[in-house]
């Protein structure tokens, strides 16, 4: 099976969108391996994302994830629920905790505003949080929040695309 | 005794410019998407890119914000070869406020990036613990060889005072 195979074929219908609506929420465990794996695909190999002897001297529990991938599984989250033909054009998100190798976090959002969406175009803002699974399961500690996306609705890019 | 000592201050306008050595690539995208296990085939797969429109795969959008690979910079003792403003200041912690992107379009593979830095605003203020904080706001902007307006990316560096040389008036 390919990498992309398991990527969804069907999405929301745009044009249904309301306030109120809840996202998809995205959940993802982050071990050592994603991490190198990200400082790679970033070109940043600060040793605090894997050096188990740095953060010992730094007195911290674990390697910590870099904060930078909680933006990218936000447009994940979104870009999964909407489908290739909208375009996150805003995101904003401010960290509140370190999470460490091993954790798990949960995306989640909820549409606040829609504006000129009758025939399924327009633009919708997505309020979001990000949050580390409990060992319960629930959501525990904020790792980013209040976090918030302004999302194009039908259209793959942005308005820079046609310039 | 403040942390927004003169010379501080006076890094309000600095500015740094980088520009990447090759076109973004493919690859980079691909592997983003990989390492972060995003399996949407814009970044992967060329035909399914073209039928949504796009000339050809893209880059998780979050990507052309977070990597250095325009800097051309030496990896340095922390493992770190990206960009910063080399800040020292004594008697502190570091830590992040967060980011604010705007995105204007999305990466092309034929993308040859320049980011330009700027440190917009530098402040200082105490905290309810009466700490002294200092704010560094910087952006960057992230544009193409023929000019074009690829990105912005805010974001807010924070100095906390370790420990506070006397008790001050809570303003945070």
């Amino acid at each position: 099976m390919s990498w992309t195979e398991s990527y969804p074929t069907e999405f929301v219908d745009h044009a249904s969108i309301a306030v109120g609506d809840v996202v998809p929420p995205l959940t993802r465990t982050i071990n050592l391996t994603d991490m190198v794996a990200y400082a790679g695909a970033t070109w940043d190999w600060h040793k605090l994302h894997y050096d188990a002897e740095y953060v010992a001297e730094k007195k911290l529990p674990g390697p910590i994830v870099d904060g930078q991938v909680y933006g990218a599984l936000l447009v994940e989250m979104i870009q999964d629920w909407l489908g290739p033909q909208s375009f996150v054009k805003k995101l904003d998100f401010a960290f509140r905790n370190l999470v460490f190798a091993g954790e798990t976090l949960r995306c989640s959002g909820t549409v606040t505003e829609v504006v000129g969406n009758e025939s399924g175009t327009g633009e919708i803002t997505v309020t979001m949080q990000v949050v580390v699974v409990d060992a319960e399961g629930n959501d525990g500690r904020a790792a980013a929040a209040p976090c918030s996306a302004v999302v194009l609705l039908g259209t793959p890019d942005g308005p820079g695309a046609s310039a | 005794m403040t942390l927004l000592t003169p010379e501080i201050a006076a890094l309000e306008g600095t500015k740094r410019v980088y520009t990447a050595p090759e076109p973004f690539g493919g690859a980079a995208g691909r592997y983003f998407g990989l390492a972060v296990g995003d399996h949407n085939p814009l970044y992967s797969d060329p035909a399914y890119a073209r039928a949504q429109g796009l000339a050809d795969v893209t880059a998780p959008l979050t990507l052309l914000t977070e990597t250095n690979q325009y800097a051309g910079l030496e990896i340095n003792d922390e493992g770190y070869a990206g960009h910063t403003w080399d800040l020292d200041v004594p008697n502190t912690r570091q830590v992040r406020g967060g980011n604010s992107y705007t995105f204007h379009r999305r990466l092309r593979p034929t993308d040859v990036v320049t980011a330009t830095w700027s440190i917009d605003k530098v402040t200082s203020k105490v905290n309810k613990a009466g700490a002294e904080m200092l704010l560094i706001n910087s952006s960057a902007t992230y544009t193409n060889q023929d000019g074009e307006l690829l990105a912005e990316n805010a974001e807010t560096i924070i100095f906390v005072e370790l420990t506070p040389s006397k008790p001050k008036e809570d303003q945070a």
